[in-house]
Order: structure tokens, then sequence, then C-alpha cells
């Protein structure tokens, strides 16, 4: 609920702290006041990111911390400064006007027992949380404690729906007035592992949207918040049939589902079962421990995909070399297994330089099967492929699963403007449009032509013969509408041949084909349009 | 918006990367390669064999080859390009 507050608090410092108070419930008080009580003795060396007005400064330097704190706003500091005087003439209180993202270069290495931060990181987009929190690693004293309150999208589904109900109308609302937006914190447990730290969550209010993190280094012995493992089960629930249903018909559109990264296990794993690395997009965990659940007992790895799929990710560069050295540093695996093996996915080696993970890591990398369903036979074999594992065909049943995606996404696009603009065209449109995009994914190996803007020319010429066949035998047109049938269908099998096939790069070049789709949709619309000026139709 | 590039610079652009996308090819160097398999490990396509007497890729079917770019990461020789 914070957003239209902040935005507004951000500018007036004088209300800062009653607004705070205000709008958290009084419950950022109550976290700050834990803070102290738990963190702060005399003598604590103190680095806070973003004091504000300095209340938390304030009670900070009464239980005789000595405190550095910044802020990037002039206004907020002035009024920090008003009310710390004392403090700061004691030399208990230093303020600086920075940045957050300045912390690393402006501080000496291990100078502060703790870093504290209090609605600044929601603030920060997720790059410069990543690079905070790494600067911080330097700063922090052996033993130092890292702790960060904010706001954070609730992890359980019900509440996350209550907090999202109460906070979209909000968002809505600022963005209008201001033109920005602010966000709570997402997945930031990964994202601190994945910085090197340990984390504990000891207080969570406001039903789990308001907590507090505490985080150490993770290589800083006697410092560990050690959960066990989690384990992974097949299961099929409710949620899972909707995110599938979802995929389905809308798996291009973001947000992605996403698996939370970090180290599982599935079925009973020990120091020499295999390690397996995958990307977090939720459908491809799910496929892999369906693979596997019961058939072997392995390691999995989630790295950050970004929620995607392994081959577009890699592809795409969001799945790297860095995500993976990321989820083997920031994991437990040194402690779980004792040899040193990855098994990537084949099918991110267009992304991921397995040479740099080799390197980083010093884990050796092994190129597994491109098929989820193929890692069973592939462990069995003792990590040997055969071509058939390897090699990715485009199978009938992708085929139609991939039209399927896509149509999900065009239908929406192109129906929705012709049912609310041209409802009579509409049940046509749409029965052409169905018809042959699952024609297309049935015989699309037989049609000649490499990539799908190629096999579209014999695709719109076997619609048109259909169409020809179909007048003479059944319907017989008149010449106007024959021909506006034949501009359409021709786009529309174009536009088929081209697109339907998905993004899959097994169909070399998808990017490049909207180019060439574009001049052809041109050139229609000028035949569309030219043809009966000069037939004299119109 | 006076200092953003244009709608049709952005366009054209997009247009560049795209002829670009449709026309890369594998260029392979077997002078460089010293049989190590990567190339055949990744490639989804089977575009890679090894001739293990020779200690040498053999790059076929350039045709089917979907220019993921798999090989070229892979390789340790830098026998491999894409362009
Ligand atoms: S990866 Fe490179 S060096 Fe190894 S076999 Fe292939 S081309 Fe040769
Ligand atoms: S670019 Fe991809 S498809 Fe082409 S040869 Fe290399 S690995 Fe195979």
């Amino acid at each position: 609920m914070a957003t239209v507050f902040m935005k507004w608090l951000e500018t007036s410092p004088k209300d800062y702290d009653r607004g705070i108070q205000l709008l958290t419930l009084g419950k950022l008080q109550h976290v700050k006041e834990r803070i102290v009580r738990d963190y702060i003795r005399e003598g604590t060396r103190v680095l806070e990111i973003g004091c504000g007005t300095g209340t938390l400064t304030a009670m900070m330097a009464a239980q005789g911390a000595s405190v550095t704190g910044i802020d990037a706003s002039p206004a907020m500091l002035a009024e920090a400064e008003a009310k710390l005087g004392p403090d700061i003439e004691a030399g208990r209180v230093t303020l600086k006007l920075m940045d957050a993202t300045l912390v690393g270069d402006r501080f000496p290495k291990a100078s502060f027992d703790v870093i504290v931060s209090t609605l600044v990181f929601s603030e920060l987009s997720p790059d410069e949380q990543r690079f905070v929190l790494e600067a911080c690693t330097t700063l922090l004293a052996p033993g130092g404690r890292l702790l960060i309150a904010d706001e954070v999208v609730p992890p359980r589904s019900l509440t996350r729906l209550v907090f999202y109900l109460v906070r979209l109308p909000l968002v809505l609302l600022t963005w209008l007035l201001t033109r920005t937006t602010t966000s709570a914190l997402r997945d930031f447990d990964s994202l601190l592992a994945q910085s090197g730290y340990r984390s504990a969550v000891p207080v969570s209010c406001l039903s789990g949207s308001l907590v507090l993190y505490e985080a150490a280094l993770s290589q800083t012995p006697g410092t560990e918040f050690q959960s066990p493992i989690p384990k992974l089960r097949h299961r099929v629930t409710l949620r899972t049939l909707l995110v599938d249903l979802w995929a389905l018909f809308f798996r291009i559109i973001p947000p992605y589902p996403k698996f939370k990264t970090g180290l599982y296990a599935i079925g009973n794993p020990d120091r020499k079962s295999p390690v397996l690395v995958t990307g977090n997009f939720d459908l491809t965990v799910r496929r892999v421990v369906k693979a596997l659940d019961g058939r072997a007992d392995i390691w999995l790895l989630v790295a950050d995909s970004a929620g995607i799929n392994v081959w577009c990710a890699a592809g795409g560069g969001y799945f790297t070399a860095e995500k993976v050295i990321a989820a083997v540093q920031s994991s437990r695996l040194d402690e779980v297994v004792a040899h040193h093996a990855l098994i990537l996915p084949q099918l991110c080696a267009n992304g991921v330089d397995g040479w740099r993970v080799r390197e980083e890591t010093g884990w050796g990398v092994h190129w597994g099967p491109a098929r989820a369903a193929d890692i069973p036979a592939y462990l069995a074999a003792k990590r040997k492929k055969t071509d058939a594992m390897r090699w990715v065909r485009f199978p009938l049943k992708d085929r139609l699963e991939m039209v399927t995606v896509t149509l999900g996404f065009y239908g929406l696009l192109i129906l929705l403007p012709v049912f609310i603009f041209w409802r009579s065209m509409f049940w046509p449109v749409t029965v052409s449009m169905v018809g042959l995009s699952y024609f297309y994914a049935v015989v699309h190996p037989w049609l000649p032509g490499r990539d799908g803007l190629r096999k579209s020319v014999p695709l719109t010429l076997i619609a048109l013969a259909g169409l020809f066949i179909y007048t003479a035998l059944r319907d017989p047109l008149p010449a106007e509408r024959l021909f506006n049938w034949v501009v359409g269908l021709t786009a529309l099998s174009v536009f088929t041949g081209a697109e339907l096939q998905g993004m899959s790069p097994v169909m070399r070049g998808e990017q490049a084909n909207w180019g060439w789709e574009a001049v052809i949709g041109a050139a229609l619309g000028l035949v569309y349009w030219l043809t009966p000026l000069a037939l004299g139709w119109r | 918006m006076g200092s953003e590039p244009g709608l049709m610079d952005t366009l054209a652009e997009h247009w560049e990367i795209a002829k670009k996308l449709r026309s890369l090819q594998i260029h392979f160097d077997p002078e460089k390669c010293k049989g190590v398999w990567q190339c055949y490990e990744v490639c989804p396509i089977g575009c890679w064999t090894p001739d293990y007497e020779r200690r040498v890729a053999i790059f076929h079917d350039p045709e089917k080859c979907v220019a993921c770019g798999a090989c070229v990461l892979q390789c340790p020789e830098d026998a491999i390009e894409l362009k």
C-alpha cells in the first residue's frame, strides 16, 4: 500500500516519519525496534543505506553504535541533520549525501559490523539490488550482518492475491500522478543467495508483506542458517493444471511462471549422486521432476533463466555462464556431493559458455540430453548420449503444441479486433486461421523450404487451390469477393507459415521473418487497394 | 523526444539485424580443430560428426544448421565461426 504515500513522502520529508508510521500501520517502527534490540550494541559500527530523516539512525546512536548514514535526497538529509545535531557533534553519527550504488567505492573494506537498510531496496532495479548487495559483501566485517527491512510480494498465493488487489489501484494512481512506479521486493532470498549471503527472516509483518531479512556472508564460518535442502516430487495440483493451461495458450506473454532458484533433491541423493542444472521456468523444472521422480536420485540446481525455457533463455542472453556460476557458488553443492561434475542441459549450450563455467567454478561440465525425458536413460548409460538424445526434431506433438501456443497469442491479437470491428467476418477468419495453422502443423515436414517463410509459399498455393476448388464446386463467388478471399488467404498463409511455428530456435532466424512479412503485407495491401481501382469495381 | 532515434531508424536497424540473421552461416576451419567433439556434443541438429581416426570434426548438412551458435560458443579452439 505504500506506493502513493511513498512518492508523496519523498518530496515532503517533514511528514516522512508520520507517513511511514501510517502506511505500514506502525509495523515499521516495530521492525526498527527489533533491529536495535537484537543487533546493536555499544560500539557496533553501522552503515545505514538510505537513512531518510534519521529515525533509526537516532535509535541506534542512542544504543551506543557509531553510525554512518547515507541518503540520496538532500532534503531528507537536511532533516536528519537537524534531528541528529548532538550525535553528529559527539562523533557518534556521520551523514553523507550518496547514492546507494556508490557504497562499494567509498568505504574501506570490512569496516562495518552491521549494514542496515529500510525501504530502500524495493526502490532499486534488480540489477542495482544485486550490485549493492555485492558491494556490501566487501564492506561487512567478519561475522557482520546485513539487515534489510522492506516491502515484499507475499509468498503465499492467497495473501498475494489480497496484496495485488490492494496494490493495483494504488500503483495505477501513482503512475497517473507521477509517471513512476515502485515495486515490492520479489524473490529476494534467491538474490541474497546469489550475491553470496545466507539469509533468514527473523521478523515478518502485515501477512508477510513487510519483512526483515538478516543476511551474513556465506563464506563466514559459524554464521549459517541452514535449512534442509528441499525435496521435489512430481505432483499434479490445481495450480499446476492452471499454470499448464495458461502456458499452453499464452506461454509467450510475460510474466513467465518462475520457479525459485537454488538446490533441490529428487529422490534420495547422496554424495555420489549426479548434479543436474536447469533454468527456473516453472514448466521446465516440473518436467525434469516428472521425468526423474521415482527413477533416479539426483541433485537439481535451478539457476536463474529469467523464468524462460533454457533454449530460448540461452539464445536471448538470459541464461549465461554467469548465472550458472552464481548458482553453483551460492549453493551448498560443495557440502552435499563429493564429486565435481555438472550436467547441463544440452540446449543451453548456445548461451552458457561451458569453458567459463569450468574455469570459474572448477566443476566439470557435461552436456546432458536435449529432452528431460531422456535423462534417466542417459544416467543409466553412465552419461553416454545417443544421437537421438542429442538431436532436436520437431515431432507432430511438438508442432501441435507450438501452433496452439502461438494461436493463443495471435488469436487474441487478430481475432479480437475482427470480432469487434468486422463481426461478419469473424467465423470465416477464425476457421481459416485455425484450419490453416493445424494443417500447417501436420504437413510441416513435407512442405519444401528451409524455414517458415519459404514454407509459406507452398502453403499459400495449397490454400488458394483449396479456395478455388471449393468455390468452383460448391459456392461460386463473384469475382470481387473471390479477389478479397485470395488476398486475405495469401496474407494469412504467409503469416501462418512465418509465425505459427513459434519462436523455437529449431526454426532458424525466426526474428528475421517479420521484416519480410511487413513487406509482403504492404504489397498485398497495395494489390488489395489498387486492383479494384484498375478494374473499376470501386 | 527529440534526441531519441526515430521510428524509421529503429525499423531500419531491426531490418538489418533480420537480414543478417537470415544469412548466418557456419565457417569451419579444420586446421584449428583438435577433435574434442564439443560441437558434436551440443549440436541439436546433427550437423557434426567426429572423424575419430583423423581427430577432426566433419561439418555436413549446412542446409540444416539453424544457426543456434552452440558449436561456436563451445569450441575451445575457435575453429567455428558464424557469420
Ligand atoms: S569443438 Fe572445435 S576443436 Fe572440438 S571437434 Fe568441434 S570443431 Fe574441433
Ligand atoms: S550453429 Fe547450432 S545447428 Fe548450426 S552447426 Fe552449430 S550447433 Fe549445429
